[in-house]
């Protein structure tokens, strides 16, 4: 492959008016590699993968896919495919008319649209459906038969666009690893949305977090998890949410719950509010001179009466308290 | 239903159907049947006089129900030519352009066309279009379009937009979108349109009777006008209502043709259901 091979955006920018959904945003992904664009309602997740669908025009920058400039190209000359947030099946035809109409609108001849169309229901497990309408299908079938028109496509780019949120927790579970793996083998790039961190990081290869229209950090969720770039980023990924130090001197200190440690003395004294207890682990809820503090610790670990806390200074985070970026 | 409400229901079905059936029944009895009185009055006087006198008149009646069918026809076909794209169009403007548009189509759709008559017949004597059967069609699709294209702008936007979008990304160019995605998913509401714009056409009176005047060329309102007047000195209860039942036929037929597509509710299951 050649250096230009997989998607490109430049500056990517997008203006409604007076408003900027998405302010220039740089990105790239490999072919074969899974993005998730991670963030809060309205940080513009949608926005972006709009753009790069062709739904909506960019107001600026570029889109390059494969090293061709797509930035102004029509949605449907894009060979991008997306699995909608609904589905967005059409509820009137079949899943194989769901899944014909677009071959046969793009030409391809009967012999090859029903071949073509067997493959891809054997490789979703959905025979036996053919003739359901969408209304008749589950939920994950339905996800399934979205899925099978996008890959129908032979798309250059795949989206998703929150492709679990649909789905009871359960069946996420279930279906997260099947997704991955299939959209492994495709070999395109595969961008996905999300504003849920879990399913970022268990479909996605690197996770892009965005806040109001700007990226703030791209990276394997290691490294946004033990490494944020910034204030938002830090307190954005982990359940239970990162632990805020009172700010001392312009600096905001942060460490992650399950960083801090009880210890017998030496510690930082503190007094237990609220004990959860989670199975494996227990999430104590603990009242500091430094604020309120989480820590998850084993569900074994005995509590004495003086509780003190204590972390190790590799484990804290240190960011400037005006713009939130981390300090090294 | 809840019990309480059956009586209701009855009320309200003999209020509208009452009317209907007394016609049905006038034009199934010879006019001196229809002034007798007592309790064997019921047993005698049944006729179907009343249709062969409509139905062998001078143009045959069957003539007028053809005429009102084309023009119907034609009213309803040009309406909804043009209001599915208007429609479309005006469901993909901005909201505030939207809503400006859809204001000025309400007003026009609630204005009285009884007020445009003396107009739009100078307009048919100028462009020589009296005594044209289809020609009505023309005032009559203005006039429906108004009230069409709102009525298939609200189907359009209870639509799923990511649907279209989905359609988009296929590939599909518009009309194959309109074609293959979303106007089947609208019939219900296209048909509901169609026979409101069909009813109006069917029913419609100061226009008609202001454009035609050849006997062979009236629709059925005006014809029905003229079987009511036909006489002096009687008015024929019995064919004028042998007259409305015929010309109510139609219609029924249609309804019932299309009950399925009006009532039934298509784009369930477009989303998570």
């Amino acid at each position: 492959m050649s250096h230009t091979a997989g998607l490109h955006c430049e500056q990517l920018t997008r203006r409604v008016g007076e408003r900027c959904l998405l302010d220039r945003l740089n990105l790239a992904v490999e072919p074969g590699e899974s993005l998730a664009l991670l963030g809060p309602s309205g940080c513009g997740k949608t926005t972006t993968l709009r753009l790069l669908a062709g739904l909506d025009p960019a107001s600026g920058g570029r889109i390059r896919l494969d090293g061709d400039d797509i930035t102004t190209r029509p949605a449907g000359q894009r060979q991008v495919a997306m699995v909608f947030q609904s589905y967005a099946l059409y509820p009137h035809l079949s899943v194989v008319a769901n899944l014909e109409l677009g071959l046969e609108v793009r030409g391809v001849p009967a012999a090859e649209r029903r071949r073509r169309i067997a493959e891809v229901l054997a490789l979703l497990q959905l025979e036996g459906l053919e003739l359901r309408r969408p209304a008749q299908l589950s939920g994950g079938q339905r996800q399934r038969v979205a899925l099978a028109r996008a890959l129908l496509r032979q798309p250059r780019l795949m989206l998703l666009d929150e492709p679990m949120s649909n789905l009871d927790a359960q069946l996420r579970d279930q279906l997260r690893p099947e997704l991955r793996a299939l959209l492994q083998r495709a070999g395109h790039p595969v961008i996905h949305v999300t504003h849920d961190q879990q399913e970022a990081m268990g479909l996605a290869d690197r996770i892009a977090v965005l806040d109001g229209g700007v990226l703030q950090q791209v990276g394997t969720p290691q490294e946004l998890y033990h490494r944020p770039a910034n204030l938002f980023v830090a307190r954005f990924l982990g359940r239970p949410g990162i632990n805020l130090l009172r700010p001392e001197a312009g600096v905001q200190r942060a460490v992650r719950p399950e960083h801090l440690q009880l210890v017998p003395d030496g510690g930082l004294p503190v007094r237990l509010q609220q004990r959860e207890w989670q199975g494996a682990q227990q999430l104590l809820r603990l009242e500091s001179d430094l604020g309120l503090l989480l820590l998850l610790c084993d569900a074994a670990q005995p509590l004495g009466d003086a509780l003190q806390v204590q972390w190790r200074a590799e484990d804290e985070l240190r960011f400037d308290g005006s713009s939130g970026q981390r300090l090294e | 239903m809840s019990r309480t409400s059956l009586p209701l229901l009855l009320a309200a079905l003999g209020w509208s159907l009452m009317p209907l059936l007394w016609q049905l029944l006038t034009s199934l009895r010879t006019a001196e049947a229809l002034v007798l009185q007592g309790a064997g009055a019921w047993l005698q006087g049944w006729t179907l006089d009343n249709y062969r006198l409509v139905l062998q008149g001078d143009p045959p009646f069957w003539r007028y129900l053809l005429n009102s069918s084309l023009v119907g026809a034609a009213s309803t076909g040009l309406t909804l030519l043009l209001a599915i794209p208007a429609a479309y169009g005006l469901q993909r403007q901005r909201p505030a352009l939207r809503g400006a548009l859809s204001l000025a189509l309400l007003a026009a759709a609630m204005f009285p066309y009884v007020l445009l008559f003396l107009a739009l017949l100078e307009l048919a004597r100028a462009l020589g279009w009296g005594n044209q059967l289809l020609a009505l069609a023309l005032p009559y699709a203005g006039l429906s379009l108004p009230l069409a294209v709102l009525l298939l702008r609200a189907a359009f936007a209870d639509l799923p937009e990511e649907l279209e979008d989905a359609a988009r990304l296929e590939g599909l160019n518009l009309w194959q979108r309109l074609r293959r995605v979303l106007l089947p998913l609208l019939a219900p509401a296209i048909a509901s349109t169609a026979i409101l714009v069909f009813l109006f056409s069917w029913n419609e009176y100061p226009i008609a009777l202001t454009w035609i005047s050849r006997a062979d060329l009236l629709t059925l309102p005006v014809a029905m006008a003229r079987i009511a007047g036909s006489s002096v000195y009687a008015v024929p209860y019995g064919a004028f209502a042998a007259a409305t039942v015929l010309g109510a036929l139609p219609l029924l037929a249609l309804v019932l043709v299309f009950q399925r597509q009006i009532v039934s509710g298509l784009t369930q299951g477009a989303v998570k259901g």
